[in-house]
C-alpha cells in the first residue's frame, strides 16, 4: 500500500506559481492574495511563500529579461505558467539559499502538477543554462531588466528625476526596514529603546522624528514589548514626518479631519500627540476603516476620534457643516514611493492609472478645501514619487484656488532616504477672507 | 510520488545481501492469483521478507504483499511508522475479527499515482506468524488496520480498485494500460483525476 503524501517542496513551488499567475492577471494585490495562498502550504512554509512571492514581484522584470535570453522563441500565451515557473526557478537560484540542485529539481517537478510533462526538459534546460551562462546573461539585460522595473515607470522616473532615477530604482528593490512609533503618552523614546534592548532587539532613532525607532531586524509585532497594550505601533518615518508637519502649522486645540484615514496610522499619531481638541477620521473602504477603529482601540484612544464612513470627495454626505482647522489628506496614489514594501505595485500598476489617480486627487483637494476654516491648513500627502501626483498636483491646485497658498516645508522624500518610504507632503493654507 | 529524502533512510535489514524486486502493475493478471500458505518459515522466506522490505522502503510504500512481487505465498511486510523504522512481518495472516467502519484514501505500489477513498472495517484483530516462525496476535486500528486489510486482499488476488465503481475502475485501468505502453516511467505517473 502507498499513502498519498503531498510533497511539500513541490507544493510550495506550485502554490507560489499560482499566486504569481494571479498577480500577473491582475486578480488582486499581494496583500490580499497572499493570506489565502498561505492556507494551501504547510505551516512551516508560509513564511517562505511570503518571502518568495515578494521576492519574485521585486525581481520579476529582471527574471523575465534573463529567461527571455534563454528561450529560442517566446512561449505561447497558454503556457504562461511554464514561463513563470522558469522565472521562479531562476529566482531561487539567484536570491534564495536553496541548494541549486534542489531548486532545479523541485521546480522541474511542478510541470507534472501543471499537467505539462512536455515542459520538463525545457524548464530543466533553461535552469541549467542559466547556471552556466550567468555572467553573459547579466550583461545581456536591457534597462527594464537591469533595474527590474516596468519600462513605463522607468521612463516616468527618468522624466521626473533625471539625476536620481537609478538610485530610486535601486532603493525600490531593497527590503524596507521595520519602523516603529512609540506612543508618546506612555513614556519616552529612550525608555522604549531600552525595553527593546532588554528583549534582545536593537533600534536606532531617526533625525527630526521624536517618536520613531528603526529596528535593526524586523520582528512579528507580537514580539514588540507592550504592543498589545498600545505602547508602540508600526509606522514608517515618512508618515510620522507628515503628521508632525501638520501639527507645526496649526495651533493646539484645533479641529482635525483625517481624510482617507485607513489604516489609521496618522490618525493614531495625531491622537497620541494630544494636539487636537476634536478629531474625525473618514475613509471610503469599510473594511479598511475597521482597521482604523481597531488601531485606536489598541491604543485606548477610540473615544477621542470620530470614525466616519464615506467618500471624502463628497462632503455633503457626511460633513456637519462645521469647518475644520486642520485637514490631513493622504490621498490615494500610485504607491510608487512604497514599492520596496509593496513590490507588486510594479506588476499591478499601469501607466494609464496615473492620470486617473491625479484626477481623483484633484477632486479630493477641491472638495475638502470647502470644509477648511479660513486660516486653516490642509496637508496634502502621497506615498508617490511622481510629480504628476505631487508638486504638479499642488501647483495646479494653488493656481486654480484663489484663497490657497503653499506654506514652507513641502518635501519630497525618496525611498530609502533616512530609512524612510518615498513620500510627498505639502502644507496648504487657506487665506483669511 | 517520490518522498525519498524526506522520510529518511530505509530501516536496516541485517547483513544479508538484499535486492530490489520487480513490482507487478495493475492490470497484470498475475495480481489476481491466490497465494498459498507458507509451510515452513525457513531461510528462503527470511530472504524474501528482507527483499520485500527493501523493495517497499525503496518504492516508497508502507506495505507490500508477496503477490505484488510475483511470489504467490502468503507473506506481507508493513511499516506505517513516520521514521520508517518499525517493520512488521505477517506470514499467513488472517483477520479473526473486525469492527466499525472507516474511510481512508488508499494507494498501491501496483497502481502508482492513483489514490481513492475506500471504506473498510476500522478495527481488526490479526493472527499471523512472525519471521522466526512464532505465531502472534495483534489488534490494529487506523492506518495499520487499513494497510493490513489492503495487503491481505492482495494475497487473495484482490485490489483496492475493486471497491470502486466499475466506471472508475475502468478509467483507472485504461490510464494504467496507457502508462505501461508509454514505458511505465515512475517519474511520469498516470495523473489522478481532478476532483471538485
Amino acid at each position: 500500500m502507498t499513502q498519498k503524501i503531498a510533497d511539500s517542496a513541490t507544493n510550495l513551488r506550485y502554490q507560489c506559481l499560482q499566486l504569481m499567475l494571479r498577480l500577473q492577471s491582475n486578480s488582486g494585490s499581494l496583500t490580499r492574495l497572499l493570506p489565502e495562498a498561505q492556507l494551501r502550504v504547510a505551516e512551516g512554509e508560509q513564511a517562505q511563500l511570503q518571502a518568495w512571492s515578494f521576492g519574485w514581484c521585486r525581481w520579476a522584470h529582471q527574471l523575465e529579461g534573463l529567461v527571455d535570453q534563454l528561450l529560442d522563441k517566446p512561449l505561447k500565451a497558454k503556457d504562461k505558467d511554464v514561463y513563470l515557473l522558469m522565472q521562479l526557478g531562476v529566482f531561487q537560484l539567484m536570491h534564495t539559499p536553496t541548494a541549486s540542485h534542489a531548486a532545479v529539481d523541485e521546480t522541474v517537478k511542478v510541470v507534472k502538477r501543471l499537467k505539462k510533462p512536455w515542459a520538463r526538459g525545457l524548464v530543466n534546460a533553461v535552469l541549467r543554462n542559466y547556471q552556466r551562462q550567468l555572467e553573459s546573461l547579466q550583461s545581456g539585460l536591457v534597462e527594464t531588466g537591469l533595474h527590474s522595473h516596468p519600462q513605463w515607470l522607468i521612463s516616468q522616473f527618468q522624466r521626473d528625476w533625471p539625476d536620481q532615477w537609478e538610485a530610486i530604482c535601486a532603493a525600490n528593490n531593497l527590503q524596507a526596514p521595520m519602523c516603529l512609533r512609540v506612543n508618546q503618552q506612555r513614556g519616552s523614546l529612550e525608555d522604549y529603546q531600552q525595553r527593546l534592548s532588554a528583549d534582545g532587539m536593537s533600534a536606532t532613532t531617526l533625525p527630526q522624528l521624536p517618536w520613531a525607532l528603526v529596528l535593526d531586524a524586523p520582528v512579528p509585532v507580537s514580539r514588540l514589548p507592550g504592543f498589545e497594550a498600545g505602547d508602540v505601533s508600526v509606522q514608517d518615518g515618512a508618515a510620522q514626518s507628515a503628521a508632525q508637519m501638520l501639527a507645526k502649522h496649526v495651533p493646539k486645540g484645533s479641529r482635525l479631519l483625517d481624510a482617507c484615514a485607513a489604516p489609521g496610522g496618522k490618525t493614531a499619531y495625531a491622537a497620541e500627540s494630544g494636539w487636537y481638541s476634536q478629531m474625525s477620521a473618514i475613509d471610503f473602504d469599510e473594511t479598511r476603516l475597521s482597521s482604523v477603529a481597531s488601531a485606536l482601540k489598541r491604543l485606548a484612544l477610540e473615544s477621542v476620534v470620530e470614525v466616519l464612513h464615506g467618500d471624502a470627495s463628497q462632503p455633503d454626505a457626511w460633513w456637519d457643516g462645521n469647518n475644520f482647522d486642520a485637514i490631513l489628506l493622504d490621498a490615494p496614489c500610485s504607491g510608487t514611493g512604497v514599492i520596496r514594501r509593496h513590490p507588486d505595485i510594479k506588476l499591478l500598476r499601469r501607466d494609464t492609472d496615473i492620470a486617473t489617480l491625479a484626477q481623483t486627487q484633484a477632486e479630493l483637494l477641491d472638495a475638502l478645501w470647502q470644509t477648511l476654516n479660513p486660516g486653516g491648513v490642509l496637508l496634502y500627502a502621497t506615498c508617490s514619487i511622481l510629480k504628476a501626483e505631487n508638486e504638479h498636483q499642488v501647483d495646479a491646485f494653488i493656481k486654480r484656488t484663489d484663497d490657497a497658498c503653499a506654506l514652507e516645508g513641502a518635501r519630497q522624500i525618496f525611498p530609502g532616504e533616512q530609512s524612510m518610504d518615498g513620500f510627498f507632503y505639502a502644507a496648504l493654507q487657506k487665506r483669511n477672507a | 510520488m517520490s518522498v525519498a529524502g524526506i522520510i529518511g533512510a530505509p530501516a536496516p535489514v541485517g547483513n544479508l545481501v538484499v535486492s530490489l524486486l520487480d513490482i507487478l502493475y495493475y492490470p497484470d493478471p498475475l495480481l489476481r492469483r491466490n497465494a498459498s500458505q507458507v509451510k515452513n518459515v525457513d531461510g528462503e522466506v527470511a530472504k524474501l521478507v528482507d527483499n520485500m522490505l527493501e523493495t517497499m522502503y525503496d518504492a516508497p510504500g508502507i506495505g507490500l504483499a508477496a503477490t505484488q512481487v510475483n511470489v504467490h505465498q502468503r507473506v506481507v511486510v508493513i511499516d506505517v511508522s513516520e521514521e520508517n523504522n518499525t517493520p512488521l512481518i505477517f506470514i499467513n495472516p488472517i483477520i479473526t475479527s473486525s469492527e466499525g467502519v472507516a474511510e481512508m484514501q488508499e494507494g498501491c505500489l501496483s497502481i502508482p499515482g492513483v489514490y481513492e477513498s475506500v471504506k473498510r472495517p476500522a478495527d481488526v484483530r490479526i493472527e499471523a506468524i512472525d519471521r522466526e516462525g512464532n505465531p502472534f496476535e495483534m489488534d490494529a486500528d487506523g492506518l495499520l488496520a487499513v494497510c493490513i486489510q489492503h495487503e491481505i486482499d492482495h494475497l487473495d488476488g484482490k485490489l483496492f480498485v475493486d471497491y470502486l465503481s466499475i466506471l472508475k475502475r475502468n478509467r483507472i485501468r485504461k490510464r494504467m494500460e496507457k502508462w505501461i505502453r508509454d514505458g511505465a516511467d515512475l517519474d511520469d505517473l498516470p495523473e489522478r483525476p481532478e476532483r471538485h
